[in-house]
């Protein structure tokens, strides 16, 4: 629903002798500014090694080259750490979408001893970042044996109090006939969770799975902290632990990494730019 | 609301969301309080109890108080430029623009899709000293070069340069979701008193602005005192330890010198930190509520 307030920034510098013309310039210069670090990194990933010292920096390589990805695939498997990733993150989501609409339907839906007290615990931890407990969650998982695994860097996530949230604001605009209904016509408590609450809240779902996956590619000091070994290591750590081990700042290279780190969600944003952009501003504003 | 009384089913469906709630959020904050009170590091084979030692320790170290320094700077340095820019973005971007609106909404958004480490990386070769795009440009206006991540006091700000530029962008988002709610009678009603652009900005707009900003406040502040990434793969808490921040001296302690003692004594003083923020938002946000409804 957006309705526009008739006087616009348009018409107002317009009164004062500007225009829109303005407003753009502003947003251009503004854009390039913020575009500016991405495309200087994919340019410098295609350059030949002499072309990063020039005295006139190049932001289009004279000698284009793809050179550096090969480079890049020889000497760490980013090719495992994308699959590392993509198991890490779908896993992660898979067992979200299973614990948080069985929990976002039970406060949504009953009033039961504790749920006040119960609902609290999952707002909480909703605010309460990973990064503050990483100490006894490590020594959590040496105990159990877990450490360098790719489970370990899953578990901590399997419950997550932002998802309940999202999910059980979403099940209580489900009006109470629907249940009533369903439970007529011998649909209750799982089936109704499953066939009717959570396609009606499939909007929902899409945005925390979205999210999800965005966050969780972009996680690091856990997956850090955890991993010892490239056979289980993401993308973002495999970064880190290539940036270190080529030190001698071969940037055609570190940059082709940085660029092949962050592709695939860029991609899948330019696609579905529009998804993603409602899914963040839908979440935000429920948040 | 139905209510299921002597029937334990509702607890049935909590259970797979509590077990890892409880194992990975609500038991360690009580286990570190215990380990807290333990000596624990490489030259101890087993915990050995010693009370409120490592507090002691921690509280009369400057470094511990440079840290906390470092990380209130950041945080208060941060997220206002970020809420500013955000804030201005999502006005600009809420008038008709045309199909180029789609352009620089992407332009400011995609930061937010890429990792913090790879964010970094970007940055750490902006701000080269030799050769970086920065530098070179800055001494093109006939400003001095700067040594940036390797300067005392520059390297915190470039640090802080990088989260606003990676954050900004989603906080317009939320902001712009603010803005396309706003009733347009209010707007209408200010047209017929003649009120200007500015003055509606001023009066209506902020003033209805104020839960997103709120919102924007408690996101902002338990983001920023969560920065690692950035850090790590930046400077290293370096130099002199200018850059070193909460979580980074966590991580040090924990990981790079095998202080477990020390590291659960920091996560207890981190942890308590996060929950003051938390409950204290969370009574301003219940107050809020209440005014709007």
């Amino acid at each position: 629903m957006r309705s526009k307030p008739p006087t616009t920034l348009a018409s107002a510098l317009h009164r004062i002798g500007l225009n829109k013309l303005l407003l753009h310039m502003i947003l251009i210069v503004v854009s390039t500014v913020t575009a500016a670090p991405y495309f200087w990194a994919l340019s410098t990933s295609l350059k030949l090694r002499r072309d990063v010292f020039t005295p006139v920096p190049q932001w289009i390589p004279s000698n284009p080259t793809f050179q550096n990805y090969l480079d890049l695939f020889y000497m760490a498997p980013f090719g495992l750490f994308l699959l590392n990733t993509i198991i890490v993150v779908s896993g992660i989501l898979i067992v979200q979408l299973v614990t948080a609409p069985l929990a976002a339907y039970v406060f949504s839906r009953l009033r039961f001893p504790g749920s006040g007290f119960l609902f609290g615990l999952f707002l909480v931890q909703m605010m309460m970042p990973i990064h503050a407990v990483v100490v006894p969650n490590y020594l959590t998982m040496n105990a159990l044996g877990l450490l360098d695994t790719r489970l370990a860097m899953m578990l901590p996530f399997w419950a997550s109090g932002y998802a309940v949230f999202l999910l059980r604001q979403a099940f209580r605009q489900v009006p109470r006939d629907f249940e009533d209904a369903a439970v007529i016509d011998g649909c209750s408590g799982l089936r109704f969770l499953w066939h009717v609450l959570l396609p009606l809240a499939k909007p929902t779902v899409i945005a925390f799975s979205l999210i999800s996956v965005v966050t969780h590619w972009n996680d690091f000091l856990w997956p850090l902290i955890v991993t010892d070994s490239p056979a289980v290591r993401t993308l973002t750590i495999g970064l880190a632990m290539f940036v270190q081990q080529e030190s001698g700042a071969d940037w055609p290279v570190l940059m082709a990494g940085t660029v092949f780190v962050t592709l695939p969600l860029l991609v899948l944003f330019l696609v579905y730019q529009r998804r993603f952009i409602e899914s963040f501003m839908f979440a935000g504003l429920k948040g | 609301m139905r209510t299921a009384k002597g029937n334990l089913s509702p607890y049935l469906y909590l259970i797979p969301s509590l077990v890892f709630l409880v194992a990975f959020t609500y038991y360690p904050i009580f286990s570190s309080v215990y380990i807290s009170l333990h000596e624990w590091n490489l030259f101890t084979r087993e915990p050995v109890f010693i009370g409120l030692e490592n507090y002691a320790i921690l509280f009369g170290d400057t470094l511990f108080w440079r840290v906390a320094r470092n990380t209130l700077v950041y945080v208060v340095g941060t997220i206002p430029l970020t809420m500013v820019m955000a804030l201005v973005m999502a006005i600009l971007l809420n008038e008709r623009l045309g199909w180029m609106r789609n352009v620089y909404r992407v332009a400011a958004f995609y930061p937010t899709m890429i990792p913090m480490a790879a964010a970094a990386m970007l940055w750490v070769w902006l701000l080269n000293p030799g050769i970086g795009l920065i530098n070179h440009y800055l001494m093109q206006l006939g400003l001095p070069r700067i040594e940036w991540l390797y300067n005392m006091d520059w390297a915190l700000p470039a640090i802080m340069l990088t989260a606003i530029w990676k954050n900004f962008g989603y906080f317009m988002l939320i902001y712009l979701a603010g803005l396309q709610n706003m009733p347009g009678e209010l707007y209408e009603a200010a047209d017929l008193e003649g009120a200007n652009f500015f003055q509606k900005v001023r009066h209506i707009t902020l003033p209805l602005l104020a839960p997103t900003t709120v919102f924007v406040v408690v996101v902002g502040i338990i983001t920023s005192f969560n920065v690692f990434d950035l850090v790590h793969l930046m400077t290293q808490g370096g130099p002199g330890n200018r850059t070193n921040v909460i979580v980074y001296y966590i991580y040090q302690n924990a990981f790079r010198f095998s202080d477990y003692g020390m590291g659960s004594a920091l996560t207890v003083v981190f942890v308590v930190m996060i929950l003051i923020v938390i409950l204290v938002l969370m009574r301003f946000l219940e107050r809020r509520t209440h005014y709007e409804v």
